[in-house]
């Protein structure tokens, strides 16, 4: 298992974008850069549905319509978050796949919150039919926060300790 | 005056503490984008590119504490992360302009919360808003490319 990762991980770095990333002294950041900015939409939308399911802050909508209204920028912000993230990986794979905290991120933290995401974004309308979001979804909007602050945690843990420093 | 904060105990004791530091990026990084993100969506929202079953007003009202809630926080916890090393990043351009381009953009987010009420209440959004919601999107476009470009060009963060 550990050994396939590895291949992997070589295979990326060998690939023609990880080459080209990995060699050039601008890439890196302005990849980051698209990485960040998807991570805001991705954050911003999915946070503002969590806190409507909490209850706290306003109530001029419903979460089903913040969900719904929110869908589409949702989504192009993980693809653009994703793509970034893919590509800042291709570049230094071997390296990342070491350290403990990006592999909590990636292989434990970022799943987790994904699958939780999903459930969420099909179930806040059951949640919120009555009116009243029900128990079950007031937690779930919870559960999704410290999912999102687990991962920025772990993504924080691999900053301060990757060995990596880009140029 | 960056170098008496740089050296004050509170901000050795961060910047000597891995924990303490980790923990105050990640406030840093959670509020940021929890603010840009809600921003940049009511410019969408004003250019008429998101969620338009729903009034302006409201869109706006849902999204407006986490955007300041998220920018104050972002503040803070960035104050903190500036102070372990104030004299060096003050001295520097990206820093700068980093700190100029997010004064034009809470200028820019201000006037349009100021407004959305107007706005609003017109048949069509006008021509102006959406142009300042433009120029809102370019600039906290703007301060992240800033930001991520503080560590490369001047080895400091």
């Amino acid at each position: 298992m550990h050994d396939a990762v590895l291949a992997g991980c070589r295979w990326l770095e060998s690939t023609p974008w990880g080459i080209t990333i990995r060699a050039s002294s601008w890439m890196y950041p302005v990849i980051l850069w698209f990485h960040f900015l998807g991570l805001s939409l991705w954050l911003g939308t999915s946070l503002t549905v969590d806190l409507r399911l909490m209850g706290v802050g306003e109530r001029r909508l419903t979460a089903a319509e913040l969900s719904n209204g929110l869908f589409a920028w949702s989504w192009i912000g993980f693809g653009v978050a994703f793509v970034g993230g893919f590509l800042l990986f291709s570049s230094e794979a071997t390296t990342y796949v070491s350290n403990t905290p990006f592999n909590l991120k990636l292989a434990v933290a970022t799943p987790l919150a994904l699958m939780w995401h999903v459930v969420v974004q099909e179930k806040t309308r059951t949640w919120t039919r009555t009116g009243q979001t029900s128990a079950f979804g007031k937690w779930a909007g919870v559960i999704e926060f410290v999912l999102w602050i687990s991962v920025v945690t772990a993504s924080v843990g691999f900053l301060l300790t990757n060995a990596v420093t880009h140029p | 005056m960056w170098e008496v904060l740089q050296h004050a105990g509170w901000v050795t004791t961060l910047a000597t503490s891995r924990g303490l530091y980790g923990l105050v990026l990640v406030v840093h990084y959670f509020a940021l984008f929890l603010s840009i993100g809600t921003i940049v969506l009511l410019d969408l929202r004003i250019l008429g590119i998101a969620d338009r079953n729903q009034g302006l007003s409201a869109f706006a009202g849902q999204l407006r504490p986490w955007t300041w809630i998220g920018f104050g926080a972002a503040v803070v916890s960035g104050f903190l992360l500036f102070a372990t090393e104030a004299g060096d990043f003050a001295a520097v351009t990206p820093f700068r302009v980093k700190m100029l381009i997010i004064v034009l953009a809470v200028l820019s987010a201000i006037a349009m919360e100021w407004r959305v009420p107007k706005w609003d209440r017109a048949p069509v959004i006008p021509v102006t808003a959406r142009l300042l919601a433009l120029l809102s999107i370019v600039l906290w476009l703007g301060a992240v490319l800033a930001a991520v470009e503080i560590a490369p060009l001047t080895g400091l963060g």
